[in-house]
């Protein structure tokens, strides 16, 4: 369809636009004592050659204007279009004289006949320029289009980029808990199984969620814990787990494994390197219209300066700028031995606007 | 091979099943003799100091110290190393400390024998590791951020920040920190290599100095400058060490 139709207000535009070209031919043709035989005559002539106009559209995405393809290439059959719309319009001008005479309303346009070449020759210039008109028209949705084309394509590559660093799930992660798969064996065979369940019910959490998916935190606690088992087998009793939140928290939605790299992080960067382990501590809960969600773990003081917690911190950073726009809070800070997450994002009844 | 000829072995890995797997493994070669299970640096570094181990097998990553830094700690009592790890990223640096081999987790029994066959090998060759050489390629390059002091079978971790100045003398360094003195087998330049540069500047021959602890350089006859310190120690400074002073003070 025309493009011009998609908007009432375009067309009405366009429309319009022949009106000052009515009152031009109007003033060229019209005679003193004859103004209101030319208006009545150009006026509606011009509206309904507008109409015709449009044709020119289909010609021109017939003929597109490119880098290969030049003007001169478009012209035989743009000018054979403009011959054809200037017979046409001196056959509406017939027509429309013909009607106006019959109405008995004392106009008399039928002079204009007399002119025909002049009414063809004004009928191939005005598709003249409806061509021309419809040829920026035509470039000026194409830049619009590839605009929105680059705009979107932005946003899926930043999405696509964000769950490609999400399911870079750490593989030494998977190396260290194969080891302790292929210890247990022989030493503990049941233990062995229980071991490779919980990697594969993990693993397929990981492959499950995408990250555009939200789910509630009750979901996102059940494969953190999932999560924080595998890696008590390894650590054994020097990694404990605190996992609580309060009833409402637990339905609310985030985005599926938003919480993974910190408690990754809390386990490699923190527990791992104590001698006598520690406590990962997650808590969620609702205050003040806002989900607030703590991630504790203890720190050694003598540990080398880490290498890598940043990446998954600012991953979570960009996942949370992608999801909450500028309303959210994010803060990692240390003290006292004491590493410690916080994060606020607001609760759908706040999320209006976004 | 006769018991008496039993090689000596110790395990270092912070997570149980890991070492139950190496004990597993070593449980099929006979001439192996597990005097040791180690669950992070500084029970390895006690260990190796009270058994003398012929080998190590070595995690990597472990709390307190890594397996380079036990290593660095034990110079050339270590012999034989191997090491364990799920990370391919420090093949290059166990090389260079003259591993005797190195074992991607999870590992078979098969490899593991390699290993131990390698390592057979290497100890009845029995040469010794060149000792300066192992001190100066045990770093991967990055300035350091704590220095590891051995002192018997203790392990005292410094961060460089406590640190106020360090003294040559010999083959040996003192290192003055928090009050104390400790002495480590490390020559000054090698030290001075391996600390950042903008922290620490050698402005003597024998004296490292923390810049952060520097209250005012003072004039002394015969143009001889001198460094009080704010605990007003006073450490002379040569005429290179000053321009390299200056050089860091104007930025």
């Amino acid at each position: 369809m025309h493009p011009i139709f998609t908007n009432g207000k375009q067309l009405a535009l366009y429309i319009l636009g022949y009106l000052p070209i009515g009152a031009v031919l109007v003033i060229g043709f019209g005679h003193a004592d004859a103004w209101g035989t030319a208006a009545a005559f150009f006026m509606p002539l011009t509206v309904l050659y507008g109409v015709l106009g449009m044709t020119a559209y289909y010609v021109c995405r017939a003929f597109p204007i490119t880098q290969q393809y030049r003007i001169w290439r478009a012209l035989p059959a743009q000018a054979m279009a403009a011959i054809t719309a200037g017979g046409f319009s001196v056959g509406i001008a017939w027509v429309w004289s013909a009607m106006l005479e019959s109405l008995n309303l004392d106009v008399h346009p039928k002079m204009y006949l007399d002119q025909p070449w002049t009414l063809f020759a004004v009928g191939v210039l005005l598709f003249g320029l409806a061509i021309a008109f419809h040829y920026a028209l035509i470039a000026s949705l194409e830049a619009q289009r590839s605009e929105n084309q680059i705009l979107e394509s932005s946003l899926l590559v930043r999405e696509a980029e964000l769950k490609a660093l999400r399911a870079q799930l750490n593989p030494h992660f998977l190396f260290n808990s194969l080891n302790s798969v292929s210890a247990l064996t022989t030493s503990d065979p049941a233990a062995a199984r229980h071991m490779c369940l919980l990697l594969a019910d993990f693993l397929r959490d990981t492959l499950r969620l995408g990250s555009a998916q939200r789910i509630s935190v009750g979901e996102e606690f059940a494969v953190l814990q999932r999560y924080l088992a595998i890696e008590q087998v390894r650590l054994g009793s020097r990694l404990s787990v605190q996992c609580a939140g309060s009833d409402q928290a637990m339905q609310e939605k985030i985005p599926a494994l938003l919480l993974q790299p910190l408690v990754e992080n809390a386990v490699v960067h923190g527990i791992a390197h104590r001698l006598e382990g520690g406590t990962v501590s997650i808590h969620a809960e609702c205050r003040d219209s806002a989900l607030v969600i703590n991630i504790t773990n203890p720190t050694d003081a003598d540990r080398p300066r880490s290498q890598g917690s940043g990446l998954g911190l600012n991953l979570v950073r960009q996942r949370l700028q992608a999801h909450y726009g500028a309303s959210y809070l994010f803060q990692a800070s240390e003290e006292e031995g004491a590493y410690r997450v916080n994060i606020h994002v607001p609760l759908p009844a706040g999320e209006v606007g976004l | 091979m006769s018991e008496t000829d039993a090689i000596t072995v110790i395990v270092v890995d912070d997570e149980s099943p890991a070492r139950g797997l190496v004990r597993e493994y070593l449980a099929d070669h006979a001439d192996m003799r597990l005097v040791a299970e180690c669950a992070n640096g500084f029970e390895a570094v006690k260990a190796a100091n009270m058994h003398k181990p012929d080998l190590m097998i070595l995690d990597v990553q472990m709390p307190k110290l890594d397996g380079f830094e036990v290593l660095e700690l034990l110079g050339t009592e270590a012999r034989g190393v191997i090491f364990t790890t799920a990370y391919d990223t420090y093949a290059l640096r166990a090389f260079n400390v003259h591993a005797v081999d190195y074992l991607l987790k999870p590992f078979s029994a098969e490899r593991f024998s390699e290993a131990l066959t390698l390592a057979r090998t290497r100890l009845r060759k029995s040469e010794p590791v060149p000792a300066r050489e192992l001190l100066e390629t045990r770093r991967d390059g990055a300035a350091i951020d704590r220095l590891l002091i051995r002192d018997r079978s203790n392990v005292h971790v410094i961060p460089i920040d406590d640190v106020d100045f360090v003294e040559s003398q010999d083959d040996y360094i003192s290192i003055r920190a928090a009050g104390k003195n400790y002495l480590k087998e490390q020559t000054i330049s090698d030290l001075e290599q391996q600390l950042p540069a903008k922290g620490f500047v050698r402005i003597h021959r024998r004296f490292l100095l923390n810049i952060a602890r520097l209250a005012k350089i003072e004039l002394s006859e015969k143009d001889n400058r001198i460094a009080v310190l704010l605990d007003k120690t006073q450490l002379p400074i040569s005429r290179s060490g000053y321009a390299k002073l200056r050089a860091v003070l104007d930025g």
